[in-house]
């Protein structure tokens, strides 16, 4: 196969750079070993939340944070590109409308009640935004095994924004089987939540249980693809504004986006095929030629101009570990930045610490490229986008979808300008 | 300060503990057993699960070897639900010295122990795992015990002549009055001081047995802990105790327990009891021990490492003792002979495969100080749920959920955990600590570690004990760190990424580290950080 | 192999993405789903001789086996693959119905169909003696099963050869038509070597019998073992000179290709030549596009068309080469449907306690062609299409016949 670019991964940042670049007439093909993370993702676009304290206004902190951070793949983001990233987002996202500013982070209820600083949610969670405060329903099924509405709200009621109106969260469960279902999983309750008839029984249980001014959380489970009309529907006949609540994987939420720029690549003449990890490649004169798939059958080659990684990192395999304790860039074996030398502390011992493994990556230069030990360009068309960059701990600091799309967009933006 | 009493008090709730309080509650005493953490905490459970046939002491110590063949029957008996019957083979790698093998055969026919021939190419037929370098293999009747369940059941059978047993009571101080022992000052989990008052006091507190003792004024008991460490794997790589076919050394001996593989140990002496640190060294020894026995096994995924400590006795006083030296593999101290103090034993060292024989010979010696006799059946009666007498079967939990399929939630995914059996032990147990259930269910202890089923199983306790939010999120925030104590020693390949997913969830998603837990909740007792 | 068909399940990280894109589990709560019978499930049962550890899980039997959940696991857990071995020695150990062993064998059944198709077919048409089949067999009255073709493929092929063909041939290539064409849709088999001939090939037909897949997916392993053992002796000589193999059946050049080897354990060096030189005939053709040489003088062909990529299809991993060919057709409009899986799954919507399941798996797609309005769809298998065409009433070809239409001039 042959193409002008190989986009290896495909998670948000491989499918954000392969539909820009399709976009722009680019033949693109993405290859990846499996479906992306958004499934597991929650589909809001988390810029920075901690740095260490709450950060109110990413807009507001991202300076400093990126003199402070060089290393953060955030520092090689051209300024200018951050709105245009957003904006690219937003315009794909119109049939589920994406919510918030860089200016402000949402402050959205999880599903164990705590309230995190979000930068951009879809409609239906950021209407759960609770930084001013604010009375709320969470309504779930005890079918659901994977949300938990007391703790949630219990949880919501000790954790003050510090507004002028205070939380005053409640729960409610809707008891029984949903569906015939004893143990229904999240996905199968919001394809549950497609059916009128559903609908229409949980609008029922409902009714004359919700108090004015109170919004009603739900776990997202509010239909899958059709899900503004299910929100709408439900809020119109409890009357209250209803809001979703990302919860255990699978999300819905993630799923929803994912089909969204999925089948805007599809429509863009984006090729994917997954099952193929990149098991090899082959490189000419500083110029990588070809990868090579493993699919279990013949490998299959891949010919392009361009090469883009972004395999997700240590989360997703993008960087693996082995055990005798070798780190190694699993698709091009690109040299890493950040491995802590033998002998030294890999992870903290407090489970929510700092882990110097957890940085490892490739480190590259303005135009997304990476560079060995050096600093020198290992491949002139290759280029690194989302978690293998290293300098970032996303789960922490909250950044992990916000680094996946803007880089993303940045490296389709640097092969559009090439 | 409560006070309770009883007419015989157990200290230490590991196998001998909980074996001793059976026995005595089993010979009509009201029993009553305190310990510190949760059952099972020390080195009960901490070791690898290995039913000994006594195969392993065949050569080196062959009165421990008939020993632990006695018992290995005699468990199969009575707990046969706790029991799984892998069979165990001793196979000579191309590491080992192959005339050892013709010493074990010849040890195990000495000690009684049932020895026979299996041709290579069946083993590895039946074990497609197993190195084919190997050049002879003997199989001899090991088995793997579930530890946890094991001690439950001697406490239920207790419970059920009368006993009593209180987890999280730490032995503050024995009560004495000039050369006797009348019982125990401990600490509960609220910090509260409890007083117990009994006729006779047993210290089966195994590693820590010494500082009991002194606690009592019988000062010179020297434990010495034997550390090593475990690591459990993914998944049953064998289905077969595996060992090496040498003299007892490190890392040789892989024991298929429940759904994982156990590759063990090491051995080195330790300053204290609750030393329980891991080092790189010692990991690295153990995953290539694991590839001489399991080609691929560095490729294998490891879940966690654990340490444990071996209580290796030492008296100073051993000449002006009598002590009842019935078997070399455990040690029996009566305090009236060695110390003139009277209505105080000491039981420590042993294994669990005889954890039974070492509770019989302890409670035998507490009659004989009481100048009673009174005959022991513990040999005899079945441990509740054993009554079937069927052995426990790999594939039990997930015949059992395929039954429930679709009338309940499965909580743990990976080890097939449904709500009404997490809700019940989650009742039974009355605890606030997701650990504690974790070691009654398995709880988290299949690859995701906790990932998914904690949250869940934090909410299910929230509601089902009406327990404020502080509280459940303390538990769940412990239980992560906890956890990772086994996990960071051990992290990569595909144990990495799904502590990355874990992150994911527990701060990318749920963000509870943000969560404000609850002050003052005490953590389990004794252990450090 | 086998043993790395096991050990995969380590990879496993509970992700869940597996169980969204399940189509069986998505249509019935019987399934529980490729993680909880694939890697989690494993992990309780024994790998060792069978029978060593008795199988417990009944649950598995609803797996279809359509590969998805391989081929969008991140981790790299091969879970249909671990499923298919659980299987059959699940079925090792309770035994195969009647049913069973006789759906999975359609070059036996054809052996005394064929003489008499105009008979069988008006038996498999017959609403009386289906029910029967349902009640005594367990063969759904409803399941589409195809209609016998009086003369096989190789029979008709028997007087015919490339060198008979005024076109000059610069290469040589082997056809692997698989029991569909060869008893079912010679036709289809005629028009794939009337392509090839047009680029250049000389196509020869060796003797073959069926690749044992069916076999496979019903956990009959060593008579799957039997089939394709014959089949690689058969083909592998011609594999051996270096001749590329062709086949217009996605699934049965998958199972060369790979399911042989890592499902059935099979690694004879007779299959790893013929699974080198296996291609599917748009992956083949693509090539020949990507290098220049595809003829590429196409007649308009007028017609907007649904196209739906079988899961097996999918599993080649080898991106859509069907939709590289078909957009070079003017006047012709593909739209790639978006769904998962058809739901037959080679012989699984056969079977009375599967049918429903099957045909609720296919409906998505059943829908989205429906509500195109399409005269006609393509496709790659040949079950798939009998499913697809029995359920929506819409005609289904593979692509190759839309190529040829666009070579020949629509008549």
């Amino acid at each position: 196969m042959s193409a002008d670019t190989v986009v290896i991964g495909a998670g948000l940042a491989g499918l954000t750079c392969a539909l820009r670049l399709a976009e722009g007439g680019r033949k693109v093909a993405v290859v990846a070993a499996g479906a992306g993370s958004l499934h597991l993702g929650g589909a809001t676009i988390d810029i920075l939340g901690y740095d260490p304290g709450v950060v109110a206004s990413p807009a507001a902190v991202l300076g400093p944070f990126i003199r402070a951070h060089p290393e953060h793949p955030y520092a090689q983001v051209p300024p200018s590109l951050w709105a245009g990233a957003l904006e690219w987002l937003r315009a794909r996202c119109e049939p589920l409308p994406l919510m918030g500013s860089m200016d402000q982070n949402l402050m959205l209820p999880t599903a164990a009640g705590a309230l995190k600083p979000s930068a951009f949610a879809p409609e239906s969670v950021a209407a759960g935004d609770l930084s001013t405060g604010g009375k709320v329903a969470l309504v779930s099924f005890s079918a659901l095994k994977d949300f938990y509405p007391k703790l949630a709200a219990a949880n919501l009621n000790r954790a003050q924004p510090g507004s002028a109106e205070r939380i005053e969260a409640r729960a409610i469960e809707l008891l029984g089987t949903v569906a015939g279902e004893a143990d229904p999983g999240t996905l199968r309750l919001a394809r549950a939540f497609e059916e009128a008839p559903f609908r229409a029984e949980v609008i029922a249980r409902l009714e004359g249980r919700i108090e004015p001014g109170e919004r009603v959380g739900f776990p997202a489970v509010l239909g899958l693809y059709r899900n503004p009309e299910v929100v709408a529907e439900l809020a119109e006949r409890i009357g209250a504004a209803v809001f979703e609540i990302p919860t255990l994987p699978p999300s819905v939420p993630g799923m929803r986006l994912h089909a969204l720029l999925s089948r805007a690549l599809k429509k863009a003449r984006g090729r994917v095929v997954l099952g193929a990890p990149v098991v090899s490649s082959a490189s000419y004169n500083g110029r990588l030629q070809s990868v090579s798939t493993d699919t279990g059958a013949r490998r299959s080659s891949h010919e392009a101009r361009h090469f883009v990684v972004a395999t997700g990192g240590v989360s997703a395999g993008g960087v693996t570990l082995d055990s005798s304790w070798a780190f190694k860039e699993s698709a091009l074996d690109l040299p890493l930045d950040g491995v802590p030398p033998p002998g030294t502390e890999r992870f903290c011992p407090d489970v929510f610490g700092s882990h110097p493994a957890s940085q490892v990556g490739v480190a590259v230069d303005e135009e997304w490229r990476p560079l060995d030990a050096g600093g020198r360009v290992v491949y002139d068309n290759v280029r690194v986008c989302g978690a293998t960059l290293a300098g970032a701990e996303p789960h922490r600091e909250k950044s992990g979808n916000g680094i996946s799309l803007v880089t993303g967009y940045a490296v389709a933006d640097a092969i559009l300008r090439s | 300060m409560k006070t309770v009493e009883a007419e015989v008090l157990v200290i230490g709730g590991g196998a001998t503990g909980a074996g001793v309080l059976r026995d005595v509650c089993m010979r009509g005493y009201e029993g009553l057993l305190v310990e510190r953490s949760d059952l099972a905490m020390g080195t009960s459970g901490r070791f690898h699960g290995l039913l000994h046939s006594g195969g392993r002491y065949a050569v080196k110590d062959p009165s421990s070897a008939k020993e632990c063949m006695d018992e290995n029957r005699v468990l199969r008996r009575i707990a046969a639900d706790c029991i799984e019957d892998t069979s165990g083979y001793f196979v000579t790698t191309e590491k080992d010295d192959p005339s050892y093998s013709d010493l074990f055969i010849d040890g195990c026919l000495k000690t009684g122990i049932p020895v026979e021939e299996v041709s290579v190419s069946a083993a590895l037929a039946a074990e497609p795992r197993l190195s084919p370098r190997i050049s002879r293999v003997l199989q001899v009747p090991d088995a793997a015990v579930d530890a946890w369940k094991t001690v439950w059941g001697c406490v239920r059978s207790a419970q059920d002549h009368g006993g009593r047993a209180l987890p999280y009571h730490k032995v503050t101080g024995i009560l004495r009055e000039d050369d006797r022992v009348l019982g125990a000052v401990a600490e509960d989990r609220a910090g509260d001081e409890v007083h117990i008052r009994a006729g006779f006091t047993i210290n089966a507190s195994g590693a820590w047995a010494a500082s009991i003792a002194s606690l009592a004024g019988c000062e010179g008991i020297t434990i010495l802990p034997g550390r090593g460490i475990m690591i459990a794997m993914g998944h049953r790589l064998v289905d077969t105790v595996i060992n090496r076919c040498q003299m007892p050394t490190d890392g040789d001996i892989l024991v298929p327990i429940r759904t994982v593989s156990v590759i063990g140990t090491t051995d080195e002496e330790a300053s204290d009891p609750d030393d329980l640190a891991i080092l790189q060294e010692e990991v690295d020894q153990m995953l290539d021990d694991g590839e001489t026995l399991v080609p691929g096994f560095k490729q294998a995924r490891a879940l966690r490492v654990w340490a444990g400590v071996r209580p290796l006795f030492k008296d100073s006083k051993a000449e002006a003792s009598s002590t009842r030296d019935v078997s070399r593999s455990h040690k029996l101290v009566d305090h009236r002979e060695r110390d003139g103090v009277d209505g105080f034993l000491t039981i420590t060292g042993g294994k669990f495969t005889t954890f039974r024989r070492m509770a019989e010979d302890t409670v035998d010696a507490m009659c004989a100080q009481l100048k009673g006799e009174r005959a022991c059946h513990t040999h005899e009666e079945p441990l509740p749920d054993s009554e079937e007498r069927t052995y426990y079967t790999l594939g039990s939990r997930l015949s059992a959920r395929e039954e429930a399929l679709h009338d309940e939630q499965i909580i743990c995914e990976c080890e097939l955990i449904g709500r009404r059996a997490l809700e019940n032990a989650m009742q039974r147990r009355g605890s606030f600590d997701l650990d504690d259930i974790r070691r009654t269910l398995r709880l988290g202890m299949g690859p995701c570690q906790g990932g998914f089923c904690i949250y869940r199983s934090a909410g299910i306790l929230h509601s089902l004990q009406s327990m404020d939010a502080g509280t459940a999120t303390t538990s769940l925030k412990d239980f992560l760190q906890e956890r990772w104590k086994g996990l960071h020693p051990i992290l990569y390949g595909d144990g990495l990424r799904q502590a990355k997913l874990d992150d994911w969830i527990f701060q990318g998603l749920l963000d509870v580290e943000h969560l404000p837990g609850r002050a003052g909740i005490k953590k389990a007792g004794g252990e450090k950080a | 192999m086998t043993t790395d068909i096991r050990a995969s399940l380590d990879h496993c990280v509970k992700c869940t993405i597996c169980e969204t894109y399940c189509p069986v589990s998505a249509a019935t709560p019987l399934f529980p789903g490729p993680k909880y019978v694939g890697p989690q499930a494993e992990r309780f049962r024994s790998a060792g001789a069978p029978g060593s550890s008795g199988s417990v899980d009944e649950s598995l039997d609803y797996c279809s086996g359509c590969g998805i959940c391989s081929q969008v696991c991140p981790q790299g857990v091969k879970i249909a693959e671990i499923n298919a071995r659980a299987r059959a020695r699940m079925k090792a150990q309770r035994g195969v119905p009647l049913r069973d062993r006789i759906i999975a064998r359609p070059s036996a059944s054809a052996r005394f169909a064929t003489p008499v198709a105009p008979l069988a077919n008006r038996a498999l048409a017959s609403p009386v003696l289906r029910y029967l089949a349902e009640a005594l067999m367990g063969v759904h009255r409803k399941a589409p099963l195809p209609r016998f073709a009086s003369r096989t493929f190789q029979t008709r092929q028997r007087r015919h050869s490339s060198a008979d063909s005024s076109l000059p041939t610069s290469a040589k290539v082997v056809y692997f038509h698989g029991c569909g064409v060869n008893f079912f849709e010679p036709r289809l088999g005629e028009m794939a070597v009337a392509v090839l001939e047009r680029n250049g090939f000389e196509v020869i037909v060796p003797p073959q019998d069926c690749c044992g897949l069916p076999l496979q997916s019903n956990g009959l392993f060593s008579d799957a073992r039997a089939y394709v053992q014959r089949l690689a002796s058969n083909l592998a000589p011609y594999a051996r000179a270096g001749i590329p193999i062709v086949s217009t059946s996605t699934s049965c050049s998958l199972m060369l290709k790979r399911e042989a080897h890592e499902i059935l354990g099979e690694d004879s060096e007779d299959l790893a030549v013929v699974s080198e030189q296996m291609y599917d005939i748009c992956e083949l053709l693509a090539g020949l596009l990507g290098r220049g040489e595809l003829d590429t003088r196409f007649q308009p062909v007028s017609l907007t068309i649904p196209y739906h990529a079988p899961c097996q299809q999918r599993g080649h991993g080898i991106g859509s080469p069907a939709l590289d060919l078909l957009e070079l057709i003017p006047g012709l409009e593909v739209i790639e449907q978006d769904a998962q899986c058809c739901g037959i799954a080679g012989t699984y919507g056969l079977k009375k306690e599967k049918y429903d399941i099957a045909m609720a798996v296919g409906r998505p797609l059943f829908e989205s062609i429906s509500e195109l309005g399409a005269s006609l769809a393509a496709c790659d298998s040949e079950t798939c299409r009998w499913q697809i065409a029995h359920a929506t009433g819409v005609p289904v070809v593979h692509p190759i016949e839309l190529l040829h239409r666009a070579y020949v001039g629509e008549q």
